[in-house]
């Protein structure tokens, strides 16, 4: 286990003004299990705590009650053996705007320990993987939100960490180096070391991670490979609009092949596998029921609909 | 450690070589004071002497007062960069860095040293130019005494910074400081020519000394009580900043 988490709680007291202070209960007591070389992912909306859990385990803030073992060292009382084994790339980046980047990086590498020539020979290889060496001089001021964001991730591996912690890494960047960025993970992966990422996009948490959990409201709400937790509905999902949505989902419920409906919004979601050889049948059980559709469609269930599941609400709409 | 801080003063000096623009800037203001002010004390009984009569003499009571404010004006807002820094991840980045926390704000404060100091070089260099002289004893130990005022008020600046975290409400609480220390030092003026009760109001004002170490400095006078006294006070206080802005850097986290 390169991460084991066990209750951590992170509640702030926020000031509100006029020396009034609110508590924030950020993190609500979450457990953890990252393996060794395993992409591990957090999804959830925005406000659910997952900067919040991050940053307690790269040691940046002590949690309020629970423990953690990072890289196998506490990360409360052995702050810095943990710091030496990790790399971190926070939510904001953290690239210094009045440096050229190589600076940046050049800085980083000599803090863990290296000298002024390998910490040389240590850039110009990053600078390379990220194709950043025609832009490393320039002060990084000048650059794209995209460029910033791969001199961060450039800095956050200087020092070949086991564990890296990247939060919301594809925020902001088009689609080419989104992409892009998924090969950089998985070839992390493919050399061993163990990545936990932040997001709120359900595709990337789906493609690029072993192992995920949905966090909500500072809380756990499901844990597992996206396969598993995709299982857990079914697999493929029939959104339907019909006017008398009431007696639709009681009919639907009662179909042998149906596994679970959910009710959201004006849609009524009908779980079931193998969707295309059941589609005639749900049909005509509704047209049986004298019930007029709307509109329908069939797709893929995805992380989306775990996540409604436990939640009640569809990630689209909570982020 | 020593590592560490050495390594954040090269990467700030380096910053500073590749835009040496605003430490110049900073020297203007200095100079304007020396070739448009100091010539309107000609006339003033300062500096001891009944009537001073030449620009040189005028200089060598007016050239300390300035060069304090180079120390306590250029110092006290070097902390502005560093509210940035704790939005932008910069800070956050390094905390979690095997970085020896101390050695992230020193490396700062000794590059406010330095250029500090080679902005005194230059503040001194005009004065000589316009016909003060200065023996080299005064101009080294002064140098020593810009020093050690700018590492208590850039300290006590990075202190302000992480404390407060935010650019209007720094900017307040340096301009509301920074005015009454400054007419309470005597740095246009000497504080003799006030009355009793301004100068023993001065006595309480750190900046004070330092002036009139200045002074005596540029005077010749080294066996003058406020010399020793100055720099005692301003090391104490330095290292009384230093650490709050050390430990004001670990809660940045929340
Ligand atoms: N320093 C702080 N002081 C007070 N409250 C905080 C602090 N940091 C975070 N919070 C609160 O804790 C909760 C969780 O925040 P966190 O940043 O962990 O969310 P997140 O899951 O990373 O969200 P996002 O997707 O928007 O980045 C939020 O309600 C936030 O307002
Ligand atoms: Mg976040």
């Amino acid at each position: 286990m390169i991460i084991e988490a066990h209750g951590l709680r992170k509640t702030f007291t926020a000031k509100r003004g006029r020396g009034r202070t609110e508590e924030v209960e950020a993190v609500r007591g979450i457990d953890l299990a990252v393996d060794e070389g395993e992409v591990f992912a957090c999804l959830g909306p925005n406000g659910a705590g997952k900067t919040t859990t991050v940053r307690m385990l790269a040691t940046f803030t002590a949690p309020t009650s629970g423990t953690a073992r990072v890289a196998g060292h506490d990360v409360v009382n052995e702050a810095g053996k943990v710091r030496e084994k990790i790399g971190y790339v926070s939510q904001a980046g953290g690239v210094d705007d009045n440096a050229p980047g190589r600076e940046s990086l050049l800085l980083a590498a000599r803090i863990t320990g290296l000298s002024r020539k390998q910490a040389l020979v240590r850039a110009d290889e990053l600078l390379e993987t990220f194709s950043l060496t025609e832009i490393a001089n320039r002060p990084a001021k000048t650059l794209s939100g995209g460029q910033k964001r791969r001199f961060a991730l450039a800095i956050g591996l200087v020092n070949r960490p086991p564990l890296i912690f990247l939060d919301e890494p594809t925020t902001g960047l088009d689609p080419q180096n989104r992409a892009n960025l998924w090969d950089e993970v998985r070839a992390l992966r493919d050399q061993g070391t163990s990545v936990l990422l932040t997001t709120h996009y359900l595709d990337e948490a789906d493609a690029l991670c072993d192992r995920l959990v949905i966090i909500d409201h500072g809380l756990i709400v499901a844990e597992g490979t996206p396969g598993e937790l995709k299982k857990e509905v079914a697999g493929d999902v029939v959104t339907l609009r019909i006017d008398d949505q009431a007696a639709a989902q009681e009919l639907l419920s009662a179909q042998p092949y149906i596994k679970e409906t959910q009710a959201e919004g004006d849609a009524l979601r009908a779980y079931l596998d193998d969707g295309e050889h059941n589609l005639p049948a749900l049909l005509r059980a509704l047209e049986a029921g004298g019930l007029a559709i709307r509109s329908i469609s069939l797709d893929r269930a995805t992380l989306d609909d775990v996540f409604l599941r436990h939640t009640g609400r569809s990630l689209r709409d909570a982020a | 450690m020593f590592r560490h801080t050495m390594l954040f003063l090269g990467y700030e000096l380096g910053n500073v070589r590749r835009n040496p623009v605003w430490p110049l800037f900073g020297l203007m203001q200095p100079i304007l004071y020396l070739l448009l002010f100091a010539p309107l004390l000609t006339g003033l009984p300062i500096g001891g002497k009944p009537s001073g009569g030449t620009l040189a003499n005028a200089l060598l009571v007016f050239t300390p007062g300035v060069m304090m404010m180079v120390a306590l004006f250029g110092s006290l807002f070097t902390g502005f960069s560093m509210i940035n820094e704790t939005r932008n991840g910069v800070l956050e980045r390094l905390a979690v860095s095997p970085a020896w926390r101390p050695a992230i704000i020193l490396g700062r404060v000794l590059k406010d040293m330095i250029v500090l100091i080679l902005q005194a070089i230059l503040v001194m260099g005009v004065a000589v130019l316009m016909g003060l002289r200065l023996s080299l004893p005064a101009v080294l130990l002064m140098l020593l005494l810009m020093a050690a005022t700018g590492l208590f008020a850039s300290s006590l600046s990075y202190g302000l910074a992480l404390s407060i975290r935010d650019e209007g409400g720094m900017s307040q609480v340096v301009q509301l400081f920074t005015l009454p220390l400054m007419l309470l030092a005597g740095m246009m003026l000497p504080i003799s020519l006030g009355p009793d009760w301004m100068q023993t109001a001065a006595r309480f004002n750190p900046l004070y000394y330092s002036v009139e170490a200045g002074r005596a400095l540029f005077a010749d006078n080294f066996s003058d009580g406020s010399i020793p006294l100055a720099f005692g006070l301003f090391l104490v206080l330095a290292v009384l900043s230093l650490g709050w802005a050390v430990r004001s850097m670990k809660r940045i986290a929340g």
